[in-house]
């Protein structure tokens, strides 16, 4: 715009849509071209591809439990750091800041159940998007690296939790960290220096807090933000998400070809003039960089399959589980309100004291064998999940929910998740004081 | 290695030539570096000192424990046990999971996952693998009992006051 006047006058009129022009380089998409141009031109939305399988749109398969994960991740980073400027980190005034969360500051006993709730919803979406990706078959070549990645996602969640766990410092902080830190002293070798260096002393106290406090808000959630990166990088790089081969072979249900010639805009102009300068685009190339690279990507351009539009389809798909999410968070936090005990006292342990429900069922299993419940049989599981799918390589059943061809599989995948729950139910349910059997009715 | 005169990389006689071993060179270079950091990190995030409890503490004059006493410490972990003119410091960690065990009837018991101990502290029930350690307990030249966590000694071995 600015090449055609050099009178102050007119670039104060243009002002505004200058600066909207210069952030915002396209339009409101309004044709096919467009579509692909708002995709690809927006920072927030460069990292979905341009067209999306329909298969990878369907509730039913996804369940959208990835997308929940992610998002309860996004509210616990806004409301923990949110909370941040109101703890300490320091035995002696960690609890104070707590009650100070319920009495004094604004909206504060809400953060603080918002990023409870979150965090214990966040384990249970982690855990549930794994059993999906399981049981629809999605870890199989080509996305064996990414389960890999996926099941250290769910590691690291847990060791978050288990890490902001101790921040409150009441009771169930003190004793649930130093069942926990014993927990990992019994791994062979190493166990003990594990302790040491995880508490900074023998016992839990100040430099356990600060350091759980470190890790907490600085070293796992940088982790975790790396992990997710390359975890969401890898859904592109290995062609989308999983879906059965028929699928492919269906008729293409978009034959029309793209109408790149009446779009109003190619992705680098900046402003409709210029857009209408542009040399015409030929309709058979492909364009964008990704067609420079090869390998198993969704097709941009107008290759017919059944493939639809990011914009507005997968979008809205998101900002939906976006949304629910939210409100489920928000609901749930205004009526329930997160749990705090009496502050420490390290005389009494609570009986009986418990670990967070996630970890009930390891509890339970440590009370067998510290040595086979603690560290041996996790160690096992969380290797067999590592391996399976380097072990299960058979490209058949994949993008379908239980199907024939897997039985085995999902059957033993089953097993371990019906076993861990029933564990966590004796856990949670059965056990009282000096962890004997309990009936609760 | 041949002398600079020669610009095109040459094969020496078992394969190497001079760009391949200064990549090993650096690759070495590199990887080494790399160790060297994990390790010294390791070494900075384990304190060479701590700030709670320390380990060696006084617990006061034998008078403070008549004979019988089965005294827990519960801010120290250990337990002051007297027997007769015999004094002995048992841990009160259980071995388990690191709760801290309470005297019993019968010796002690852990409320955290059900250990139970007979008052020397082996083991009678419960998932602990281990007894309770006792510590060494010494006469200080003030005339107080000095309590070493540091030193475990054989159960049995009193101190004889």
């Amino acid at each position: 715009m600015s090449t055609q006047t050099s009178s102050p006058w007119k670039s104060l009129i243009g002002l505004p849509e200058n600066i909207w022009r210069s952030i915002f380089r396209n339009p409101l998409p309004s044709s096919d071209l467009g579509r692909v141009s708002t995709s690809f031109t927006n920072f927030f939305l460069h990292l979905h591809p341009v067209k999306v399988h329909r298969h990878s749109l369907k509730a039913t398969f996804t369940l959208g439990l990835g997308l929940v994960s992610f998002f309860l991740f996004f509210i616990l980073v806004v409301t923990g750091i949110l909370l941040m400027f109101y703890y300490v980190p320091s035995t002696s005034q960690a609890y104070d800041r707590m009650l100070d969360l319920r009495g004094t500051v604004a909206f504060g006993i809400f953060l603080r159940n918002m990023h409870r709730w979150a965090a214990h919803g966040m384990v249970a979406a982690v855990f549930l998007h794994m059993c999906r990706v399981f049981l629809t078959g999605s870890y199989k070549p080509p996305r064996e690296f990414n389960w890999v990645l996926g099941v250290f996602l769910l590691l690291v969640t847990l060791f978050m939790s288990f890490t902001g766990y101790l921040l409150p410092w009441d009771q169930l902080a003190f004793w649930a960290i130093t069942v926990g830190t014993s927990i990992a002293s019994y791994a062979p070798l190493v166990g003990k220096q594990m302790k040491f260096i995880l508490l900074g002393d023998t016992t839990v106290g100040q430099e356990a807090l600060l350091r759980f406090y470190v890790l907490h808000v600085a070293v796992l959630p940088a982790l975790m933000g790396l992990l997710i990166a390359i975890h969401f990088w890898r859904i592109r790089k290995d062609g989308g998400l999983s879906r059965p081969e028929e699928e492919d072979a269906l008729p293409p249900d978009n034959p029309t070809q793209v109408e790149v010639l009446q779009g109003p805009a190619v992705v680098m102009a900046t402003s409709p003039a210029a857009a209408a300068a542009a040399a015409p685009l030929i309709p058979k190339r492909h364009y964008g960089i990704q067609g420079l690279v090869r390998g198993p990507f969704t097709k941009i351009g107008n290759v017919p399959d059944r493939s639809v539009f990011a914009w507005p389809n997968l979008f809205m798909a998101e900002l939906v589980v976006f949304l629910v999410t939210v409100s489920g968070v928000l609901l749930v936090s205004l009526f329930f309100n997160a749990p705090l005990e009496e502050p420490v006292n390290v005389m009494h342990p609570p009986n009986p004291a418990k670990a967070p429900w996630y970890f009930l069922g390891l509890q339970e299993q440590v009370s067998y064998s510290a040595f086979w419940g603690g560290v041996g049989i996790p160690t096992i599981e969380v290797l067999l999940l590592l391996l399976a799918p380097y072990f299960d390589r058979k490209i058949a059943g994949v993008g379908r929910w239980f199907a024939r061809e897997r039985l085995l599989a999902n059957f033993l995948f089953l097993t371990f998740v019906i076993v861990n729950v029933v564990l966590i139910v004796i856990g949670t349910f059965f056990r009282g004081p000096n962890w004997e059997f309990v009936s609760p009715w | 290695m041949k002398s600079k005169e020669k610009p095109m990389i040459e094969e020496s006689a078992d394969g190497m030539t001079r760009r391949r071993l200064l990549s090993w060179l650096s690759g070495f270079g590199l990887f080494g570096s790399f160790i060297i950091t994990v390790f010294s990190n390791l070494i900075f995030i384990k304190p060479r000192a701590t700030y709670g409890q320390p380990n060696r503490f006084s617990i006061g004059k034998p008078e403070d424990f008549p004979p019988g006493a089965r005294v827990s410490l519960d801010e120290r972990r250990v337990c002051i046990v007297r027997d007769g003119d015999k004094i002995a410091a048992i841990s009160t960690t259980c071995t388990h999971l690191g709760c801290i065990v309470s005297v019993s009837e019968t010796g002690f018991a852990c409320p955290c996952h059900g250990s139970r101990y007979d008052q020397d502290g082996n083991v009678t029930g419960g998932p602990a693998p281990r007894a309770l350690p006792w510590y060494q307990a010494r006469l200080a030249p003030n005339g107080e009992i000095e309590v070493d966590k540091d030193t475990e000694i054989e159960a049995g071995s009193y101190l004889r006051v």
